[in-house]
């Protein structure tokens, strides 16, 4: 389906268009940190203990006396950093060991790629980021590291099944008679026609990638330096028995609205690309 | 015989494999473990015995098997903050975890599939949006929010106030519900989410196939066409869902209700283990966890041949 096409398609779903709307503003405001013009003082703590909100603390102070709304701004920016890099990088890899298994579907090479899969889908998540930041001496991208090794398995199971179903087809055979190599044929030919596997792919485990750092931050295998929202909330933990929600409330809305848009948005491309299928 | 044959190979390839990824992760690589035992002012002598006592001096394979002899003898050595055997520990936490999560795993799963079941009795109308459109707030919701959240609105006096706001004193069936409401409702909301839309999807699938517009033509009720032909048929995905969730749900899920709410099982050992870098308690869980995980899938399979005789 070309990017027309597809256009078209999703023009016509009201959710997944306001899906879109949202994840585009919050990119835009996580553009707008990474250039330096927003949310650039959320580490000053120049307010007194749990302000409320006012003209100058918009969502009010923390604990510390830093401004919560500084604060959940320069988060859009954490989350999309961790998004991007563990949604690209775990589907690259997922598209790449995928490819390699279904085109070599029953050899050894097969083999040694599911055994992986099925090894890291037997190590409870958590589990295994804990013993990554473990063997990693808690450096700050342990769990980065360890949302890649397992996130693409997904994608590695589902790329996997289209290759196969790919290779059986003419064109396939038509490229292999002429004699081109079959890294050129997988890179060429195979891989363009799963596209739509890893445009999905990548906004689900975006999705995935920002609700685990939530809880890992909570469990302090998260962010070392810097804020987000999983470090809003796990700071929050101990401010709410005392009554004062505004760190929650500002964490948690926006935290819910992205992931909402996010939601949207991957299933509007399912119905796009796939109307038929029934998603897993 | 086979198939069981083939199954229980496949699992020890499995075993192999996440034994050896355990302990290339904490044991091979893992920081170096002989200055969190040692004392101050050590003499070279000291810090060579507690080495050779790590097994630091002793070649990779020699060091992989006596893992694997810790894991699958129960021998898991002491707990360095605590110097309590790792053995007892676990049999001190494990009755908590099970008692805490079971009944949210299976009522998450059982409300999934009501659910699931009406969207697709009513699919296309307004309650089946309602249902979708539930789900997908469900899964965008974190699972920290909604523990905060409940435990505000339902422990605290900002909201009703009628469940401890943590811990866990169980010594009967009615402190046992006042501890394992919270955590358990948390649960439920949690996965419901995603099981709903998972359930709903099997179900439409199911819906579509022939046998069940022939059932339809000839004449057989929509509770019939619903319980024997779309029900039955699912059990497969059903079982499989179950059966993978698991190690998501009840592991994960233990790790961050425990360390949130203070409860004494696996997940708050767990939580300590990897806060205080106790390498002995953090390689005996996730070890034994993951090879627990890969028996409950080859029962699975082997279950399936139970449900599925056509399966080979």
């Amino acid at each position: 389906m070309g990017p027309g096409r597809l256009w078209s398609q999703l023009r016509n779903d009201r959710a997944g268009l306001a899906g879109l709307l949202i994840v585009s503003l919050f990119f835009l405001v996580a553009a707008g940190v990474w250039a330096g013009w927003l949310g650039q003082n959320w580490s000053a703590a120049n307010g007194g203990r749990w302000e409320s909100a006012s003209a100058e603390y918009w969502f009010g102070t923390n604990i510390l006396g830093q401004d919560i709304f500084q604060r959940s701004i320069y988060s859009i920016r954490t989350a999309f950093e961790i998004g991007l890099v563990v949604a690209l990088a775990s589907t690259v890899l997922g598209a790449i060991l995928g490819a390699l298994a279904g085109w070599y579907h029953g050899t050894w090479m097969d083999g040694a790629i599911l055994w992986l899969k099925g090894v890291l889908d037997s190590i409870p998540f958590y589990l295994l980021v804990a013993a990554v930041a473990f063997a990693l001496h808690g450096k700050p991208w342990a769990m980065h590291v360890a949302m890649i090794a397992t996130f693409w398995t997904t994608t590695g199971r589902l790329v996997r099944a289209e290759v196969m179903k790919i290779k059986s087809r003419e064109f396939i055979a038509a490229s292999q008679a002429i004699g081109l190599p079959d890294l050129l044929i997988l890179s060429r030919h195979v891989l363009p026609n799963t596209l739509h596997i890893l445009l999905i792919q990548v906004s689900i485990t975006f999705v995935a990638a920002i609700k685990t750092e939530v809880i890992l931050s909570f469990l302090g295998l998260g962010i070392q330096d810097g804020v987000s929202w999983g470090l809003m909330l796990a700071e929050s933990t101990q401010e709410v028995l005392a009554g004062h929600f505004n760190n929650f409330m500002a964490a948690s809305l926006m935290l819910f609205v992205l992931l909402l848009g996010f939601n949207l948005f991957a299933d509007a491309l399912q119905d796009a690309f796939d109307p038929k299928q029934v998603t897993l | 015989m086979q198939y069981a044959l083939h199954k229980i190979l496949h699992g020890m390839l499995l075993i192999l494999g996440v034994t050896l990824i355990s302990f290339m992760l904490m044991v091979w690589f893992g920081p170096d473990q002989t200055y969190t035992l040692i004392g101050k002012n050590a003499t070279v002598e000291q810090i060579e015995e507690v080495r050779s006592q790590l097994g630091y001096d002793q070649p990779f394979l020699k060091r992989y098997t006596d893992y694997l002899v810790e894991l699958f003898t129960l021998d898991l050595g002491a707990s360095h903050s605590s110097g309590e055997q790792v053995g007892s520990i676990l049999k001190r936490t494990i009755p908590v975890s099970l008692a805490l999560m079971i009944p949210g795993f299976v009522l998450g799963n059982l409300v999934g599939i009501a659910l699931g079941l009406v969207a697709v009795q009513h699919r296309g109308q307004w309650i089946d949006r309602l249902i979708t459109g539930f789900s997908v707030t469900g899964m965008s919701l974190s699972f920290l929010i909604i523990i905060i959240a409940l435990q505000v609105l339902l422990s605290t006096p900002f909201g009703v106030n009628l469940f401890p706001v943590r811990g866990w004193q169980v010594t009967g069936l009615g402190s046992y519900l006042q501890f394992v409401t919270v955590p358990t409702i948390s649960l439920i909301l949690v996965t419901v989410g995603y099981n709903t839309r998972f359930y709903r999807a099997v179900f439409v699938e199911e819906s579509g196939k022939d046998h069940i517009r022939t059932a339809r033509a000839y004449g057989a009720s929509p509770a019939t066409i619903l319980w024997k032909h779309i029900l039955k048929n699912s059990m497969i995905p059903i079982i499989t869902r179950f059966m993978f969730s698991i190690p998501l749900v009840v592991i994960s899920g233990s790790l961050l209700i425990e360390s949130y709410f203070g409860i004494p099982g696996v997940g708050k050992i767990t939580f300590d283990a990897i806060t205080n870098g106790d390498q002995p308690v953090l390689k005996a869980v996730v070890g034994l966890t993951a090879v627990s995980f890969v028996v409950i899938q080859v029962l699975t399979d082997m279950m399936y041949k139970l449900v599925d005789p056509r399966i080979a």
